[in-house]
């Protein structure tokens, strides 16, 4: 019997992940819990399994594709049984087919109760209205049944993506209604074609258009409907008459773009590049950013770590400096708690948070990742260098979970590492503030009338200035400068 | 285009004017679209005129004779006569009104009732071929187009529908008087429904069935009611036998059937009646011309929007896959309508009901327990006989019962069985209570009228829940 196996939902809530590559071919024998792909989410590379012992027979995708969550990406023949299904053919046709067996047969055996949202057909229907994959929205109403309400924040949220639709690079029409679609209004007058394949419209306005000579397709949309364009009369007569382009479509707005000779180069935007691009938007357009600069001299640290890194070293420990530098972070939390903080807006809150775990931002080939330290108030130096290590490690390799990215309160990233002295750091929202460190370099210091060089440690920390006001900042800086200057204060923590 | 053609233009052209194609069209008609509902026999299709109202007709007005002549139990003593004819009459005065009222409502609408055969001459083209010498044809231009040209009844080799001797299902509704005899090829719903009118007329019917169960695809409990109660109405079914020819004799006429190892069998009748199923209508609409190819079933594949592969081409109803039912083909016209307007519409129903009307009727919805436990779910089981019933009992009728499978975790109502009295209208709370994701408690704690039969569906979710009152827990 044939299995179609669908794409899981490989993390929490990932809505589509990219085929990286099939580790089969069509006509592999496989054994259940055998990996068959590789797939990228938004976050990580995960292989997925086999769920059955038997024949490849189709891969629905090539490497490369963006699939979501829940559609059929391979199709195994079982071991053991027939490769095709019994007909009974000439059963059903000396039978009625009017027959609800009819129904239920047609329905995959294979389908998990899992795929099956609860909702009433209203909900079912604002959710098409509002462009929201109802598969992917949490239902709050009894026993988890999904209500008006949730639909209705899945789409100010946004946080879904319809997942019968093409990835959004391959989008040509404007975004759902909205806050997104307010966002991208942007430019106006565009007049360039939109040039789609598949414009949906009443026939009144096919006519119009038609009557004015206008190829539908060019029309910019004002709207989706179930992940197509919609065109309205409005836009069409305006289209016509080379007026300003309906409202919220971004095409209308783009200017036309002229590359330069030598054409260009393009690579895909999506999996963890998206996120980050993402996450980035949604940190910089909801917190104003604030940076504080300043710069630690830390002489002393030097001389400590430089000796401590030998004892660390017989512990099969590499001793950083970023162990000090969380240490000290956490010690300026505990005097400044309003750093350790997220802001609800909707609940009208500051949350202030009792836990100290400390993102780490990490560079690696694929994009910038933040795996989280939990509870760095409760461990040692060394115990945080280990942590540290393990955790940049697994995200450079990849093999890093979701849950060791999460749940982080604070953020250090180390744009130092490749040199440069101050930067502005976005905040890992909703975190509310973020310390960016410089490269740890001789600096001229001016002391007593003197300049001398000192090793100098530069600190830029952003915060989200509608929680965090300027003089917080500068106290909570002095406070965690002051420990890196001296690191026996350390020893009091 | 043909010489002579007259051409008009249309935002929607419906093909076929039954529960999918007059539904559709009205719905269009509605949004504000032009729409043309060609026909090309009698508005109101297979449903209105030769299928469930004639036969529901029928099986209300012989239950009303049967009812009365067999209440000695509640003290009436009664021996009805029954004038056939007078019955059919009334029976086509019900059909007569029904399509009456489909054509009104369809010019009430602004729908343009057009008659003829349609058939495609391009992408944006039908052709309509009048019936009758010297009607011509003409040419619509559509934007958009619903195919709705439903099914017809599926003939097996030798056994051609005559009229006189060999029947369909929409013959033998037809009929002004009744036979003494009638052999039943076929026990699947539409042959078991007419039997059991014939028989409560007083004919002598012998069903005959290539399987070895009646209504196959239901459950066996379910039919099991039904079996019994077509031989106490003194049916006889044979099952495993095909019907292989017949010939006429002085006395009437004798079908041969074959068994699976060669073994024929004969039974003398007057006529027979031949209700093996049947196939959709695709061949008559030249899909050559817009380059779609019906499946093997000679169906056309549709999307969640009804879309055939031919983006502006809609197909609902008995000529898309899935159940031929009215109310689904009904669903489907209003999707395919409102897709057709741009509107976010879509299928995307969680269960259809399907009832049958044999004696006593059988009405199911949603998954049964094994297709939930198919379906990964850890079904939860609720049952409530009739037998436990006060209204079932005031009836006369407390035979059978309502089951109900809901996800034990969640309790999610999944689907429903029932056999009995009213089954048909039962079925539509847990339809709907499917829809809405009801769970058992929800429909446990919803008060039902006493004394009614829906009781049981709020019994059986008690039961379910491990605390029903009027029967034993599990």
């Amino acid at each position: 019997m044939a299995r179609e196996f669908k794409l899981p939902d490989v993390g929490e809530g990932v809505a589509e992940g990219e085929i990286v590559d099939w580790l089969v071919s069509e006509g592999d024998t496989v054994a259940e819990d055998q990996p068959v792909a590789e797939v990228e989410t938004d976050k990580a590379v995960v292989e997925v399994p086999s769920p059955v012992n038997g024949t490849v027979r189709t891969l629905h995708f090539d490497a490369g594709d963006v699939v979501p969550v829940g559609d059929v990406i391979v199709t195994f023949d079982v071991e053991g049984e027939a490769p095709e299904e019994e007909s009974d053919e000439e059963a059903e046709a000396a039978e009625e087919t009017a027959e609800p067996a009819t129904e239920s047969a047609s329905k995959s055996a294979t389908e998990k109760a899992s795929t099956r949202t609860f909702a009433p057909p209203s909900v079912r229907r604002l959710a098409r209205e509002l462009d929201v994959d109802l598969d992917s929205v949490e239902g709050t109403g009894p026993s988890g049944r999904v209500t008006e309400g949730d639909v209705r924040a899945a789409a100010e949220g946004d946080t879904t993506e319809p997942q019968d639709e093409p990835p959004e690079e391959d989008r040509e029409v404007a975004e759902p209604a909205g806050e997104q679609a307010a966002e991208h209004t942007g430019g106006a007058g565009g007049q360039e074609p939109a040039g789609r394949e598949k414009t949906l419209a009443a026939p009144a306005t096919r006519g119009l258009a038609k009557e004015l000579g206008v190829d539908i397709d060019d029309v910019p949309a004002v709207e989706e409907r179930d992940g197509e364009a919609f065109v309205t009369a409005e836009a069409v007569q305006e289209y016509a008459e080379g007026g300003v382009a309906a409202q919220g479509a971004p095409e209308a707005g783009a200017p036309q773009r002229e590359f330069v000779e030598g054409g260009e180069t393009t690579q895909p935007y999506r999996g963890v590049r998206r996120t980050i691009g993402e996450q980035m938007a949604e940190s910089k357009y909801t917190a104003p950013h604030v940076t504080h600069h300043d710069t630690a001299v830390i002489d002393d640290l030097v001389e400590t770590r430089a000796k401590l890194k030998e004892r660390a070293a017989e512990q099969d420990v590499k001793l950083t400096y970023l162990p000090f530098v969380i240490k000290a972070v956490v010690a300026g939390l505990e005097e400044y708690p309003v750093l350790n903080s997220e802001l609800r807006e909707e609940a009208g809150e500051i949350a202030l948070k009792q836990d100290y775990n400390i993102g780490i931002a990490v560079a690696t080939d694929h994009g910038l990742m933040v795996p989280v330290v939990k509870h760095a108030d409760q461990k040692s130096i060394v115990e945080l260098a280990e942590e540290v290590n393990e955790l940049a490690a697994k995200a450079r390799d990849r093999s890093i979970s979701r849950e060791e990215m999460q749940g982080g309160t604070f953020t250090i990233t180390n744009f130092g590492a490749v040199g440069g002295e101050y930067a502005t750091p976005i905040i890992n929202y909703p975190e509310t503030a973020i310390l960016g460190l410089g490269a740890i370099d001789e600096r001229p210091v001016a002391e007593d009338g003197e300049v001398r060089a000192a090793q100098t440690l530069p600190l830029s920390v952003s915060i989200d200035h509608r929680v965090i006001d300027g003089a917080e900042v500068g106290r909570f800086t002095n406070y965690v400068m002051e420990r890196l200057t001296d690191p026996e204060l350390l020893l009091l923590e | 285009m043909v010489v002579g053609d007259v051409s008009t233009g249309t935002d929607v052209a419906v093909v076929g004017g039954g529960p999918g194609g007059y539904v559709a069209a009205i719905r269009a008609a509605q949004i504000g679209l032009d729409t043309t509902l060609v026909e090309m026999d009698a508005y109101g299709g297979t449903c209105l005129n030769y299928g469930c109202i004639p036969s529901k007709a029928m099986i209300t007005a012989t239950d009303v004779a049967h009812g009365a002549a067999n209440a000695e139990e509640m003290g009436v003593y009664a021996d009805p006569e029954v004038d056939v004819g007078e019955m059919v009459e009334w029976k086509d005065g019900v059909v007569d009104q029904l399509t009456g009222g489909v054509e009104k409502l369809c010019k009430a609408n602004g729908v343009n009732l057009m008659e003829g055969r349609a058939e495609f001459a391009g992408g944006d083209r039908l052709r309509v071929v009048h019936g009758g010498e010297g009607q011509g044809s003409e040419s619509i231009e559509f934007e958009h187009c619903i195919v709705a040209t439903g099914s017809r009844p599926i003939e097996i080799p030798g056994f051609e529908f005559d009229g006189e001797h060999v029947l369909s299902s929409r013959q033998a509704l037809a009929m002004d008087d009744v036979p003494e005899s009638m052999v039943v090829v076929g026990a699947g719903y539409i042959g078991m429904e007419i039997s059991t009118v014939l028989a409560k007329l007083g004919v002598d019917v012998t069903v005959v069935e290539m399987l070895d169960e009646m209504l196959a695809g239901y459950p066996e409990d379910l039919t099991r009611p039904v079996e019994s109660r077509a031989e106490a109405l003194g049916i006889e079914v044979e099952y495993g036998l095909a019907a292989d020819s017949w010939e006429e004799t002085d006395d009437g006429i004798v079908v041969t059937a074959e068994d699976g190892d060669g073994n024929t069998e004969s039974f003398e009748t007057e006529q027979v009646l031949v209700a093996v199923g049947r196939e959709p209508v695709t061949d008559t609409l030249n899909l050559d011309a817009i380059d779609l190819e019906p499946n093997e079933d000679g169906r056309l594949e549709t999307d969640r929007q009804a879309r055939t592969d031919v983006e502006n081409v809609f197909a609902i109803g008995d000529v898309a896959p899935g159940p031929m039912l009215a109310h689904k083909a009904s669903k489907e016209g209003q999707v395919a309508a409102e897709v057709a307007a741009g509107e976010p519409a879509a299928l995307d129903y969680q269960a259809v009901p399907a009832a049958v009307f044999t004696d006593p009727e059988i009405a199911t919805v949603g998954l049964t327990e094994d297709e939930a436990r198919e379906e990964g779910f850890e079904p939860a089981v609720g049952k409530f006989p009739f037998s436990a019933s006060g209204r079932a009992l005031t009836t006369g009728d407390s035979e059978g019962f309502v089951r109900v499978v809901a996800d034990e975790e969640s309790g999610f109502l999944l689907g429903a069985q029932i056999v009995g009295p009213e089954a048909s209208e039962l079925v539509a709370e847990l339809g709907l209570a499917i829809e809405m994701g009801a769970t058992l408690e929800d429909v446990a704690s919803t008060i039902h009228t006493h004394p009614t039969l829906a009781e049981a569906t709020m019994e059986a979710c008690e039961h379910a829940l491990g605390h029903a009152i009027h029967t034993l827990n599990r």
